[in-house]
């Protein structure tokens, strides 16, 4: 059917010789005539003497030549001056009639002229398209080629004709089309590509398995390797495909795969020729993939899907058939002996294709690598023993080649796409690091540090993930191994700042950690694991970790550790371990912890000490003081403020909190009811009692808290408080310590003093009359309530007994003191006068808690030389008096020598060895102070004889 | 004419142009060829002319050349030959000169040149052409090669490619029986012949011009025989072959390759009608006997075929509507060829031929009446 806008006369048949005629003319340009008439003239030619086709498809090829080339001279016009000319109308008009035309021999009878009109106007266009090719543009790039020419209506006209015409052919004599137009574009290629490519996007399919086939049936022609790979067709081929692999990737990767299946699949139907090129099929794919990379992405997304150590097995038959593409033809006729030479040289040439391959992959390396990897461990083939150690031996030196080339690559700063594959399944090389086996985990380092190299972010996340993860000595090993490789560049910028890339790490491990503890409350291995690697460190057994990362590491990441170690209760011994053994501060060493760090650990460790005073006593425990101990001695010499945050802490915890329990102290009832207010409990009272109108506020509820309840039965048994206690001491003993020990005395005397200090800022609760000096004994009416509390204090606490002796023992401390002393002996002095006639034997539980107090107290100030003999024996002599004795023991005596002598550090002189003492031949009380004392004695000689001696008859003199 | 008058002719000649050269070389190889006197070197120089000037196939120095004509120029050529021929009033110049420029040993060569002639000459139509070509494909044979070619070739234009000129064709026989004849010959020998590697059938346009063309004029088939070629003296005309017994056999193979359109029996009607307006000769020259027994070996292995892939029992085979309306078509046919006599060459062996087809009612009937006359004859 032709359309009405066409115009093909329907001319009396004796006008169709005048017709030829006019064609003839024209064509040859004769005679001038309009291009449209000729035009129209030849189309109805074409209808009525089919035997001028060809010379008027000559003649429509001028006609399409002229439209182009006038397409092209119209677009230089406009590079060159910026304006288009208008496009011929003639052209446009003229074209269309042909193409109306043309279409519709082509819709009415495809068979026949289908395949003439796809030959010619392939032609054309090669021939066009090459003509002009460098013209009106500079690029080859193939996109724009294509634009260019679908914007010209002659070639665009051409190729929907030609699509037309394999739309129409296609499902009957797609071969042919295919080979036409690969013909086509080996001769005019690469102008031609634009029309393959257009043409093979129209029938994806089709296209894509043809020229797949047909690439193959040349390639398997070839005799030589280099023969094969320079062939034109074969280059035609990659060309179609790789731009089809722009929008078709899936469709080839299918194409692909069905040959490659289909060369396995060994019939007995196959023919000669079959049969070679399915043996020729593995290694036209190769070299496929070879010649394009976007082939090789299509095809090695995903090779786990494709190969497995089954199918490697079955392809294991094949290789000696690929190798011989290999060779050259010459080669197949040499002699035996260098025959067998030159296989394996193929062999090489073949592994090295395939490892040039792996190399260029930009997706997917991980499943090659792990494929090799299974290869490598493969356990059981179907075939013979010897097949299976070729198969690993193999494996093994590609994947070794593999990695050496990366490697080398990699140190000459080069890229290589496989690099590009690994950093996007960076993940699933993580995961490989975990696995079990050596060869596989070892592997992974490898790219780990191939990766780490030029992107040290990825580094760090793996090591991350593997310490993360790490169960085993031989991970964590592998995690050294990672990070301490030469081919990580430990001077990167934000990584050397930050104290190398294990730090980063850890800071990352971290900051996950402490997330994540605040969701759970699980305990987490990294810092079990971290401990090991310190220790290995510290151990100084192994070369990698001679430059100390774990430490430094550490170091930069202290602050986060140190504040983990406070909160977290269950790695606190592990944490501990690692500060313990890092020795935080070092002396002589250049690292200086910042404040905060300083801070972190003095209180975390306070922290610790208290836990581990909590804990049942185990191993951990006892280790655990001797942790404390030793990191507080360090941390207070350091600093001074350590110093002095940590004696506050230790004290104030372990006088007030919760924590006094632990060191045997008394009833202290928790009151945990918030205090209510009068007004709120009136208002509970309301409800039961009205007010009457003379209301005044009266309580009707209980009064104060009530009852005093019995004291609570939370008590530690003593030996543990006992423990505790010596634990505390040592605690504060090592807070207070010298920096180099003296032979003579341990402790700074500054450190004591500032102890003693504290003990009576927290004791006392008044900052009146706090001084040094004792006032008379009847001021102490003045000041009984706050001496009361004191001793109350004394009484609960029993801890607070054992600080004073502490501070006694280091003098002239405690004579900072001397206002808790001067409370608790004015405390005694009172309840012994209200003790009345009670005798010494009296055995009530008041008068012996009352004794032993006095007992106490009278110890301490002995131990601290504030009391000189014989007053200082008074401890032995009150057992044996009567109240009243005691009181006046305690007045007399004790009292005014206290008030005459202030206990100030005057009173001490400094020996040579540093040593504060008082001499006490020298320091000999006047009679004032011991004639009652002696009277008493005198009265009592009876029982008290030997002490009398002792304290008043025997004493030794100055010489 | 001498060596040296020769040369000048040639440098002549290369002065024109190319399409126009051949026609004055045209002129030249008229007054070579018809001259009273014809020596070989006339027609060695005859046949240069030809090769350089005409055909373009050789250069000045006689070497062949690289590219032939292209579409283009051989369309001038087709043009100029055509106007040439129809100028000449002489039948017997015009065949003579159609006969040496196609014939011979460059006839295959020029082939594609002739059949786009004949197809022009069909096309537009000149009868003076068409007249030429049947003459030539007589002289060279209906059944030749190139005869055959040539009518493929027309096949392929105007029943493939024009498929809607086929109308115009119909007033072909009107124009030049003779040539509508030859040309149906070899078009017979073109399809359902057992000598190429697939039988093909002929497109069904084809089959309805040809059944148009017979059952319209039933002495078209013999039209070549009805009217000598005129040749020039001394020629030795060769005695046409008409259609008959090849379309005969597409009638007769079309059943068992089943084709079983109606078009095949009114052809065959029209054939059977055909064969009964032949004037009685002596010798009879209409159908000759081995022509008519082409159909026998196709017959044969389509038999054995079915006997090897079906397997199935031989009286199944024998009684399977193709084959006997296959047969019944080959009975008639020899039944009414050899009624009017129309049957030359050894026709014993014919009927000795179709005793080994399968069993045919109307066939043994024939087959035994033939035997019964024989006898009778003796």
């Amino acid at each position: 059917m032709i359309s009405n806008s066409t115009v093909v006369r329907t001319v009396p048949q004796q006008d169709l010789m005048h017709e030829l005629r006019f064609f003839i003319r024209g064509a040859i340009k004769k005679e001038k005539c309009s291009s449209l008439d000729l035009t129209k003239t030849a189309l109805t030619l074409l209808k009525c003497l089919p035997a001028s086709r060809t010379a008027i498809f000559e003649y429509f090829c001028k006609v399409f030549d002229t439209a182009a080339l006038n397409y092209i001279n119209g677009i230089e016009t406009e590079i060159k001056t910026g304006n288009l000319p208008p496009v011929s109308e003639s052209d446009e008009i003229v074209v269309s009639e042909i193409h109306g035309v043309l279409t519709s021999l082509i819709t009415e009878n495809a068979a026949a002229w289908a395949p003439t009109i796809s030959a010619w106007s392939l032609e054309l266009l090669g021939e066009i398209s090459t003509k002009y090719s460098g013209r009106a543009h500079i690029s080859t790039n193939l996109n724009e080629t294509l634009q260019l020419w679908m914007a010209c209506r002659a070639t665009r006209t051409l190729v929907d004709i030609n699509t037309k015409c394999l739309s129409s052919l296609i499902h009957s004599d797609t071969e042919a089309c295919i080979n036409a137009l690969l013909d086509t574009s080996v001769k005019h290629s690469p102008n031609f590509d634009w029309v393959v490519a257009h043409v093979g996007s129209c029938f994806p399919n089709t296209v894509i398995t043809r020229v797949l086939s047909c690439g193959l049936k040349d390639f398997y022609l070839h005799k030589s390797y280099e023969q094969g790979c320079s062939s034109a067709k074969l280059v035609s081929v990659v060309g179609i495909l790789g731009h089809l692999a722009g929008s078709h990737v899936q469709d080839i990767r299918n194409a692909i795969l069905e040959m490659f299946s289909w060369s396995l699949r060994e019939t007995f139907e196959d023919t000669d020729a079959t049969r070679l090129q399915k043996k020729a099929t593995v290694p036209y794919i190769l070299q496929l993939m070879y010649l394009s990379s976007t082939l090789l992405a299509a095809i090695c997304t995903d090779t786990k899907d494709i190969l497995n150590v089954e199918i490697i097995g079955r392809l294991y038959h094949f290789i000696e058939d690929w190798c011989k593409y290999f060779g050259t033809p010459e080669a197949l006729e040499v002699r035996n002996e260098t025959k067998v030479r030159l296989e394996s040289l193929y062999l090489k040439l073949f592994q090295e294709l395939v490892t040039t391959l792996i190399l260029r992959c930009e997706t997917g390396a991980v499943q090659i690598v792990t494929l090799l990897l299974n290869c490598i461990l493969v356990e059981k083939v179907r075939g013979s023993e010897d097949m299976k150690n070729e198969i690993i031996e193999k494996s093994k030196e590609i994947l070794q080649n593999v990695l050496l080339e990366v490697d080398e690559y990699i140190r000459h700063n080069n890229p290589v796409n496989i690099m590009i594959s690994f950093s996007k399944e960076s993940r699933e090389i993580e995961v490989m690091l975990l696995d079990p086996r050596s060869v596989v985990c070892e592997t992974a380092a490898r790219l780990i540090t191939f990766l780490g190299h030029g992107n040290p972010a990825v580094l760090i996340k793996s090591a991350t993930f593997l310490l993360q993860n790490a169960t085993t000595p031989d991970q964590l090993a592998l995690l050294v191994t990672i990070i301490t490789n030469e081919l990580i560049d430990k001077t990167a910028a934000p990584y050397s700042e930050k104290g190398g890339h294990f730090s980063v790490v850890l800071e990352q491990l971290l900051s996950i950690y402490v997330q994540k503890l605040s969701e759970t409350d699980e305990e987490d291995p990294t810092l079990t694991q971290l401990w090991d690697n310190l220790f290995w460190e510290k151990s100084g057994q192994i070369v990698l970790l001679n430059s100390n990362i774990v430490t430094k590491a550490l170091q930069s990441n202290l602050a986060s550790i140190t504040s983990l170690f406070a909160e977290d209760a269950h790695h606190m011994h592990i944490v501990s371990d690692i500060l313990d053994t890092m020795e935080i501060p070092m002396p002589n060493d250049s690292y200086n912890p910042p404040i905060e760090v300083i801070f972190n650990i003095t209180q975390s460790t306070v922290n610790y000490f208290f836990a581990c005073c909590r804990d049942d006593g185990t191993s951990k425990k006892i280790k655990g003081f001797g942790k404390v101990e030793k990191m507080l001695k360090r941390i207070c010499i350091y600093s001074k403020a350590a110093k002095v945050f940590a004696l506050r802490e230790l004290l104030e915890r372990s006088l007030f909190r919760g924590d006094t329990v632990l060191f045997g102290a008394k009833g202290v009832a928790q009151h945990n009811e918030a205090e209510k207010s009068l007004v709120k409990q009136n208002k509970k009272i309301n409800k039961t009692i009205p007010l009457t109108k003379h209301s005044s506020v009266f309580n009707g509820g209980v009064i104060g808290r009530g009852k005093r309840k019995s004291t609570c039965s939370d008590e530690l048994p003593e030996d543990v408080a006992a423990m505790n206690t010596y634990q505390l001491i040592n605690a504060l003993k090592a807070c207070c310590a010298l920096p180099e020990e003296n032979k003579f005395c341990d402790i700074s005397l500054d450190s004591m003093t500032l102890l003693s200090l504290l003990l009576v800022q927290f004791v006392s609760p008044d900052v009146m009359y706090n001084g040094l000096p004792w006032p008379e004994e009847e001021f102490s009416k003045v000041t009984i309530e706050r001496d009361l509390f004191i001793r109350r204090m004394f009484a609960n606490t029993p801890l607070l007994w054992d600080l004073l002796s502490l501070v006694a023992v280091y003098r002239p401390a405690i004579c900072y003191c001397s206002v808790l002393l001067r409370a608790l002996t004015a405390t005694l002095v009172h309840q012994w006068k209200s003790m009345g006639e009670q005798s010494k034997d009296d055995d009530s539980e008041n008068y012996k808690n009352l004794m032993e107090t006095t007992i106490k107290v009278i110890d301490i100030m002995a131990l601290g030389q504030l009391l000189p003999p014989p007053l200082s024996s008074i401890r032995d002599v009150i057992p044996h008096l009567k109240c009243y004795e005691i009181v006046a023991i305690l007045r007399e005596s004790v009292w005014t020598y206290m008030r005459d002598h202030i206990p100030s550090p005057a009173l001490f002189t400094c020996d040579s060895n540093g040593i504060h003492w008082r001499d006490p031949i020298l320091a000999r009380p006047p009679e004032v102070y011991t004639n009652t004392l002696r009277i008493i004695m005198q009265r009592n000689i009876k029982t008290l004889a030997h002490l009398y001696h002792q304290m008043f008859i025997n004493i030794p003199k100055n010489e | 004419m001498s060596t040296s008058s020769e040369v000048n002719l040639k440098q002549t000649l290369r002065k024109i142009e190319y399409p126009l050269c051949a026609k004055e070389a045209l002129n030249k190889v008229v007054e070579l060829v018809c001259s009273r006197i014809t020596s070989i070197k006339h027609m060695d120089l005859a046949l240069d002319l030809m090769s350089e000037f005409i055909f373009y196939e050789v250069d000045r120095r006689g070497n062949k050349r690289s590219q032939g004509l292209t579409p283009l120029l051989e369309l001038q050529l087709i043009e100029i030959l055509f106007e040439y021929f129809n100028s000449i009033p002489n039948e017997s110049i015009r065949n003579t000169v159609f006969l040496s420029l196609f014939s011979g040993t460059t006839a295959a060569m020029r082939l594609g040149i002739l059949s786009k002639l004949v197809s022009v000459g069909m096309g537009i139509p000149s009868q003076t052409i068409l007249m030429m070509a049947s003459v030539w494909m007589q002289q060279l044979g209906s059944f030749s090669q190139n005869s055959c070619k040539l009518a493929e070739s027309l096949v392929q234009d105007y029943f493939y490619f024009s498929p809607e000129s086929t109308e115009r064709l119909k007033s072909l026989p009107s124009m030049c029986p003779q040539f509508t004849a030859n040309f149906m010959t070899a078009i017979s020998e073109n399809y359902f012949s057992m000598s190429r590697r697939e039988v093909s059938c002929p497109p069904k346009n084809l089959l309805e011009i040809l059944k148009y063309w017979i059952s319209n004029n039933y002495s078209l088939c013999i039209a070549a025989q009805q009217r000598p070629a005129v040749l020039p003296p001394g020629a030795i005309a060769m005695e046409p072959t008409t259609p008959i017994a090849g379309l005969l056999k597409w009638c007769i193979l079309a059943p068992i390759y089943k084709q079983d359109i109606n078009l095949y029996s009114e052809l065959h009607l029209a054939l059977l009608n055909s064969i009964l307006e032949i004037p009685r000769t002596n010798p009879p020259k209409a159908i000759y006997a081995q022509h008519l027994a082409h159909s026998i070996n196709p017959i044969l292995a389509y038999v054995n075929d079915l006997k090897n892939k079906q397997e199935l029992k031989l009286d199944k085979i024998l009684n399977e509507d193709a084959l006997q309306l296959s047969l019944d078509r080959y009975a008639q046919a020899v039944q009414v060829a050899h009624s009017v006599n129309a049957i030359y060459g050894h026709v014993d062996d014919l009927f000795n031929q179709l005793k080994q087809l399968p069993f045919n009612k109307l066939l043994s009937i024939v087959i035994s009446t033939y035997n019964r006359n024989k006898v009778i004859v003796l």
